[in-house]
């Protein structure tokens, strides 16, 4: 009996902090959510029970619905320039060939590097007037004008091109651990039978590849829709709210003081714009593992 | 085709088929191969070229944009920036706050993940359910808000122990790792402690801890790149207090300041400064990177 009381000292102690941690920081904050959505809350003062008044505005917001369309522009530029490329590397970099380490350490590079920082240096570099981006294209005669990359036309394309430089390392690694669990005699075996390179592509690398792919594909779905960090420090949003994404509009809402932003901090409705958000991103995620659930099997 | 066989080549060679098709053909494709290989590893480095260039440029050169080469090297820019920048400052901040994330972290998650890993109790699968939940939900910046407003209440927002105990109680990620590193210590190990009259504690930390350095040492690394890279949380918590700022928010904010056109050349240096680091920790441990990567995706 003592034995048995003694062990369960004895786990409580090694889990306590990790219980005490999460349940404060971790499951608190979003109880907490749920509650202040349905309040009038400027974070000063007293909260108002407002009901579903949030969820109302939420609906007549432009701003968060043109969030919302930039968030899918960001998430859809970047996907479709980054997992295609990311999988060309790790396919190129999965056979035999020379200077491929010293490769892969070259792509996954940007992964270790602090995205708050690579986006202040990108902003210098594509700067319009000083930038690197336009002097070299004028050098190369590429361009006669500097462009405006930071200007209301080029901002969404460049917080993409940021974007993608700081995940195709990431993804290419993904794809080439997946590559490397795919057994060779699979494609002895279809070179006896004499099926060439593009074939071997098609019917073994890609069906085998599959399962990992939907993962690494939901993964990166997920990050790019929820990724604000770059697109803070480049554009803040702007110019004129071109590159406001979702989340982005949520941390204005919440931390109006620390981007300079006018807006009057809302803790009530940015709950509830949270909420949503969160809610969207759950959605799409929810869409893409159904249409996606044939990936899964392997044959 | 028989998928139990286990392959006998080693991982990572692939498709070596022979292929009778012209040999002019053949050189064709690995040129363009080989192009494109290095027209994207130049894109990878070139925004690390111009952060290493531009922070031995004088501020006049960085306005002009101009040539990619400092005309001479002003290595007075980084002393400049470790001085008049705060740059000491913010890298004092950085290492304390990663530290401490880091040493929190492991201590927390291994504890966790060893009696997960070794013991029965009730709850466990509860326990463990909602650690990997807590990697999947994500209601983006409004979690911060009662965090924040948690440690006002505990007097830690003057400190950056606020940040410090936010950051540790995101440890789902390292608990996972970890539990599978526990996982290949032989049980035996720990029975014959408990025989020889080691208590459960002392057999954790002097036995079982010993035995994981491996694991605690790639877990490390990914926690302290994670805290070194931190920039919204830091950010938020610095707001009123321009003392406690990280180089990353150092570094970002400075943008913002009056004269920050004047200072680029700084802002290159102060990026250098505090991606160095983490790309010499990188280049040192560049195989442990590279094959952990799962759990840490970004992007």
């Amino acid at each position: 009996m003592i034995y048995k009381w003694r062990r369960l000292g004895e786990n409580s102690l090694f889990l306590a902090p990790s219980i005490i941690l999460t349940l404060i920081l971790g499951i608190y904050p979003l109880f907490w959510m749920l509650r202040y959505m349905f309040y009038d809350y400027a974070g000063y003062g007293e909260a108002l029970f407002v009901g579903l008044d949030n969820f109302r505005r939420l609906l007549r917001d432009g701003l968060f619905w043109e969030s919302v369309r930039n968030t899918f522009v960001f998430a859809g530029g970047k996907l479709l320039l980054t997992l295609p490329l990311s999988l060309l590397l790790a396919v190129i970099l999965n056979g035999k060939l020379r200077g491929s380490n010293l490769l892969r350490g070259i792509y996954f590079m940007p992964t270790v590097i602090s995205t708050a920082v690579i986006s202040v240096v990108f902003y210098n570099i594509f700067n319009s007037y000083n930038g690197m981006v336009n002097t070299v294209l004028m050098k190369l005669h590429l361009v006669s004008q500097p462009i405006d990359w930071l200007g209301p036309k080029h901002a969404m394309l460049t917080v993409i091109i940021v974007a993608v430089w700081g995940a195709v390392g990431n993804y290419m690694l993904l794809f080439l651990a997946g590559l490397q669990s795919i057994p060779q005699d699979l494609y002895e075996s279809a070179a006896i039978d004499g099926a060439n390179a593009g074939r071997r592509f098609w019917n073994i690398t890609l069906p085998m590849l599959a399962p990992v792919a939907q993962m690494v594909i939901m993964l990166a779905i997920i990050a790019s829709l929820k990724g604000y960090e770059s697109i803070m420090v480049i554009t803040e949003g702007g110019p004129i709210g071109k590159t406001e994404v979702m989340y982005l509009y949520l941390y204005k809402l919440l931390f109006p003081v620390s981007t300079g932003s006018p807006v009057a901090q809302q803790l009530g409705y940015g709950s509830a714009v949270g909420f949503a958000s969160a809610l969207i991103v759950g959605a799409v995620t929810g869409l893409y593992f159904f249409f996606s659930r044939k990936m899964n099997k392997v044959y | 085709m028989n998928e139990h066989v286990i392959s006998k080549q080693p991982a990572g060679r692939a498709q070596t088929a022979p292929r009778p098709s012209g040999h002019a053909g053949r050189i064709a494709v690995r040129t363009v191969m080989w192009l494109f290989l290095l027209a994207t590893a130049l894109l990878t480095l070139f925004p690390l070229l111009m952060t290493l260039t531009g922070s031995l440029k004088t501020g006049a050169e960085m306005m002009t944009g101009g040539s990619l080469l400092p005309a001479k090297l002003q290595f007075a820019n980084y002393a400049e920036a470790w001085k008049q920048a705060n740059f000491a400052r913010y890298t004092w901040n950085s290492a304390f706050m990663s530290v401490m994330v880091t040493v929190g972290t492991l201590l927390v998650a291994s504890m966790a993940a060893y009696v997960v890993d070794r013991r029965d109790f009730p709850g466990k699968r509860i326990y463990v359910t909602v650690q990997a939940s807590m990697m999947f939900i994500s209601v983006g910046a409004i979690v911060l808000r009662p965090q924040f407003d948690l440690m006002v209440a505990l007097h830690l927002n003057t400190t950056l122990w606020g940040v410090i105990l936010i950051l540790v109680s995101a440890h789902s990620s390292t608990f996972f790792m970890l539990q599978g590193f526990f996982k290949a210590i032989p049980r035996e190990l720990d029975e014959a402690a408990m025989v020889d009259g080691s208590g459960f504690i002392r057999t954790f930390f002097r036995i079982i801890l010993p035995l994981l350095t491996p694991g605690l040492g790639v877990a490390g690394l990914f926690a302290f790149r994670h805290s070194w890279n931190e920039y919204i949380l830091p950010l938020v918590f610095t707001m009123t207090n321009p003392k406690l700022q990280t180089l990353t928010v150092g570094l970002a904010n400075l943008r913002y300041g009056s004269s920050a056109a004047m200072q680029i050349h700084l802002m290159m240096a102060g990026a250098c400064l505090s991606i160095l680091p983490m790309l010499l920790a990188y280049i040192l441990a560049n195989k442990t990177f590279i094959q952990v990567t799962a759990g840490s995706v970004k992007g």
